[in-house]
């Protein structure tokens, strides 16, 4: 189900609803039963696997907490990565080694082996919906009570709550259990004020998916599948436009998310804040998919030694993390390359920084910002393209002057990205919801009316899923 | 005021608020900005809305009306065949590839009612009720258009489409719901039903065939030969979705007294009978006679053009079995039709 479907928009209410209706000790059943609704709507089969996740999660964990000796608490552990990295790995991974498979032959396959039909769907064409996100959640868990850092759940029904809970399960944010389980069990009670926040957010949230990238899709798609027929004015434009489309459809379901979590009274956290006004790297990263960013700086670059070890060593551990990062999000040497390249482009700042620290100047700020923007765009190159062969192509077509244009913008996209643009600036270490306070009801209210006007009648036609859902 | 009553109010003015915005704003929509998404995503009711009132007649049809072959001596469509018949008579053209019933449905049920009974001639293509077409790729997009077309409040439809509240199952997914069909569907009985035994379009396509003497088959013929199996191997039921789609839109026509004129248009049943068999064409033939029974007995004049053809006029017949005609073709189409409409002006005392 996706978020900007009316079965979502009818379902969101019907579960806010019972949610307020039914007595707190029944609630986690109506949140589960929601969610393996709304997750079994993609793929009935699908759920299998999340299930399998959550049960050897909750046993690893509750095992794992008796556990007095090192050697069980180490292969427990190993158990709960080898499930859900092996599971990630099959589903996600596998296909780069396997030889390429005809549709056709795959649905053929499937119409006469339905079950082993559907595991070759999942390994070919149609991966488990935000299997890269449950997984990474799940680990945090069982990673968490291995460090001792948190209790184990007791209930299983509960535990799968936390892996399921379908606001956030199938893009994030990524939440850890200690954040989000407590929230979980906890009674709330239906207030105007959090259903006003809930419906800013998501009101904002579709705004940007919907009216911004979804617009967008079809210019850089365009730009993307046909290199070689465009003059470098829109190759530039698709180039740039990739990286306003990506960001807007993630941080845009990532509100959506925030805002229909808000509805049932739980707090998700702030998965972006305004990325492409940083002015160096590392601030990119800690503005940009910032459950993500911890994810990695918790379970992956702190265990590496952090910032505790040799430079030599700190650098290859800084390479090694923005590496994995590019390749958590899909099976393809392309994304290996744009995160080195962001690993590399945090080494250079950071040895220019250890060098000479600059004076932190508006003007300085500015050119960084002009920096950061320009090559974190241009990295999404690597993102957006289907092989590296496309590469050479499309960067000489950037400096080409003959060739079509795509710059056909109509005057309500235009007008679309300048609202964008001036509500990003005002967002800028704010949030959608607190930043609407500080107006009065008219313009607020014409605010309101402006964002539906563009969802509305201005909104992408065409159906683009999220782009992060294939991750 | 009690703090409960206050909220409930201020949700009511705020819910009633936003009522008001929204019925302005698909106003709004309705008058500056629905024709412009018509003319770019549902561009047959952009034509209905521009030629319906200056003509007669309306033909909706798909490519078999406008596809030419460079040799064709005249570029004529059916429809300008049929009206050249008539004299003085107007028959717009409502055409668009790959259309079906699905989308001229939602068209027809949006045609004015005039004081003279209209003529609506829609294109009803054998080939359509198959699971190829029911499960085509290009469907989503199809439908997309359609969502345009429903009788619904402009903006509404406009938001239905951006919600992706229509078939938008892609192709993948409608590539293997047509496998399993072709798998699981049976056919109930066949022309030498006693000794039929490949009753599926699978079991039926593995069937060898055009082999020469040394058991070497003929990659070329076989391939045209499946495609027909695929194109026509199937039977007409009341669960076939074309079959209500006509069943409403006959409903639509009565509605708004139309006289609606099905044009069952050519397939090339002589390759079907060279490549296949009997067996092919009996179910080509049956299914026609079901289509013909059952909507003559509803009223509805079908001019059976099925087997008005011979396998020169289909100009893609070396390919693929479709019903693309050479000028001859198309004109022999129109003439049928046009014979159909005078008779039946002769027979029924009709005011058109």
């Amino acid at each position: 189900m996706l978020f900007n479907s009316v079965a979502f928009l009818i379902f969101l209410p019907v579960v806010v609803l019972l949610y307020y209706l039914l007595p707190q000790k029944f609630c986690w059943v109506l949140l589960l039963a929601a969610s393996y609704v709304f997750y079994g709507s993609w793929k009935i089969e699908f759920l299998c696997l999340i299930i399998f996740s959550t049960i050897v999660d909750f046993y690893v964990g509750k095992l794992m907490h008796r556990a007095t000796e090192k050697w069980r608490r180490n292969a427990l552990l190993a158990v709960s990565l080898t499930a859900n990295l092996g599971l990630l790995f099959v589903f996600k991974y596998l296909v780069l080694f396997l030889p390429p498979m005809d549709p056709m032959i795959a649905n053929i396959y499937t119409v006469d082996h339905p079950f082993l039909g559907f595991i070759v769907q999942g390994i070919y064409f149609t991966i488990p919906v935000g299997i890269s996100f449950y997984t990474f959640q799940t680990l945090s868990y069982t990673i968490d009570i291995y460090h001792r850092r948190i209790e184990p759940e007791t209930h299983i029904g509960h535990f799968a709550l936390f892996v399921t809970f379908f606001p956030q399960l199938v893009a994030g944010p990524i939440e850890r259990f200690s954040r989000l389980m407590p929230q979980l069990k906890e009674k709330h009670q239906a207030t105007y004020r959090q259903f006003q926040k809930a419906f800013r957010l998501m009101l904002y949230g579709f705004f940007i998916k919907m009216c911004i990238a979804d617009n967008l899709s079809p210019l850089v798609d365009m730009v993307y599948d046909n290199p070689a027929l465009f003059n470098g004015w829109s190759t530039w434009f698709g180039t740039f436009g990739f990286g306003l489309q990506i960001y807007t459809d993630f941080a845009g379901y990532s509100l959506i998310a925030q805002g229909a979590a808000l509805c049932l009274g739980i707090n998700l956290i702030d998965n972006f804040k305004t990325p492409y006004f940083s002015t160096s790297i590392g601030e990119f990263w800690n503005r940009w998919h910032i459950s993500l960013s911890n994810w990695f700086r918790d379970y992956l670059y702190i265990p590496l030694g952090g910032n505790k070890v040799s430079l030599l060593r700190w650098s290859v551990n800084i390479l090694a993390v923005f590496i994995i990062s590019g390749f958590w999000h899909g099976a393809n040497y392309t994304f290996l390359i744009w995160g080195a390249i962001h690993g590399l482009l945090y080494l250079v700042e950071r040895g220019i920084n250890a060098r000479k620290r600059l004076p932190q100047t508006r003007l300085v700020r500015f050119i960084g910002g002009i920096l950061i923007f320009a090559s974190v765009n241009l990295a999404w190159l690597f993102f957006r393209i289907d092989t590296l062969t496309d590469v050479p192509n499309h960067v000489s077509q950037l400096f080409h002057s003959t060739g079509a244009t795509v710059l056909e913008l109509t005057w309500p996209l235009v007008a679309m990205l300048g609202v964008f643009l001036v509500f990003e600036l005002l967002l800028y270490n704010n949030r959608i919801d607190r930043l609407l306070d500080k107006f009065n009801l008219p313009l607020r209210w014409t605010i309101y009316a402006l964002f539906v006007w563009c969802i509305t009648a201005w909104a992408g036609v065409t159906n683009h899923p999220f782009i992060y859902f294939q991750f | 005021m009690h703090k409960g009553l206050h909220t409930t109010l201020k949700i009511a003015i705020r819910l009633l608020v936003g009522a008001v915005v929204l019925f302005s704003f698909n106003l709004i929509y309705w008058k500056y900005f629905w024709m412009k998404d018509l003319d770019k995503h549902g561009p047959m009711l952009y034509n209905l809305i521009e030629i319906q009132d200056t003509f007669d007649a309306l033909y909706f049809g798909e490519s078999s009306n406008f596809t030419t072959h460079p040799d064709d001596y005249n570029q004529l469509r059916i429809s300008d065949n049929i009206s050249a018949e008539f004299e003085g008579w107007r028959l717009g053209a409502l055409n668009h590839g790959a259309y079906h019933v699905g989308m001229f449905r939602p068209l027809v049920s949006r045609v004015h009612n005039f004081k003279n009974r209209k003529t609506v001639i829609v294109t009803m293509n054998l080939r359509t009720f198959n699971q190829d077409v029911i499960y085509s790729p290009s469907e989503a997009n199809l439908q997309l258009s359609t969502r345009f077309y429903k009788r619904s409040p402009a903006l509404l439809n406009r938001v239905f489409v951006s919600f992706n509240y229509y078939d938008n199952r892609s192709g993948h997914e409608r590539d293997l719901l047509k496998w399993k069909a072709w798998t699981y569907d049976t056919l109930k009985s066949t022309y030498d039903s006693i000794s039929f035994e490949k009753n599926t379009i699978r079991r039926w396509c593995e069937v060898p065939k055009f082999l020469d003497s040394n058991g070497v088959q003929d990659d070329a013929k076989r391939q045209l030969a499946d495609q027909y199996i695929k194109a026509y191997a199937f039977q007409i039921d009341e669960h076939n979705p074309m079959l209500k789609e006509f069943d409403d839109l006959v409903g639509i026509a009565k509605r708004k007294n139309l006289n609606l004129v099905f044009n069952l248009i050519p397939e090339n049943i002589e390759d079907a009978q060279l490549y296949i068999g009997d067996n092919l064409v009996w179910l080509m033939r049956s299914n026609r006679d079901f289509l013909v029974e059952r909507y003559t007995e509803q009223g509805i004049l079908v001019v059976d053009n099925l087997e008005l053809l011979e396998s020169k006029h289909f100009i893609d017949r070396a390919v693929i079995p479709q019903e693309h005609y050479d000028a001859e073709g198309r004109e022999r189409v129109g003439k049928s039709v046009a014979n159909a409409l005078k008779n039946q002006r002769t027979n029924v005392t009709d005011p058109e």
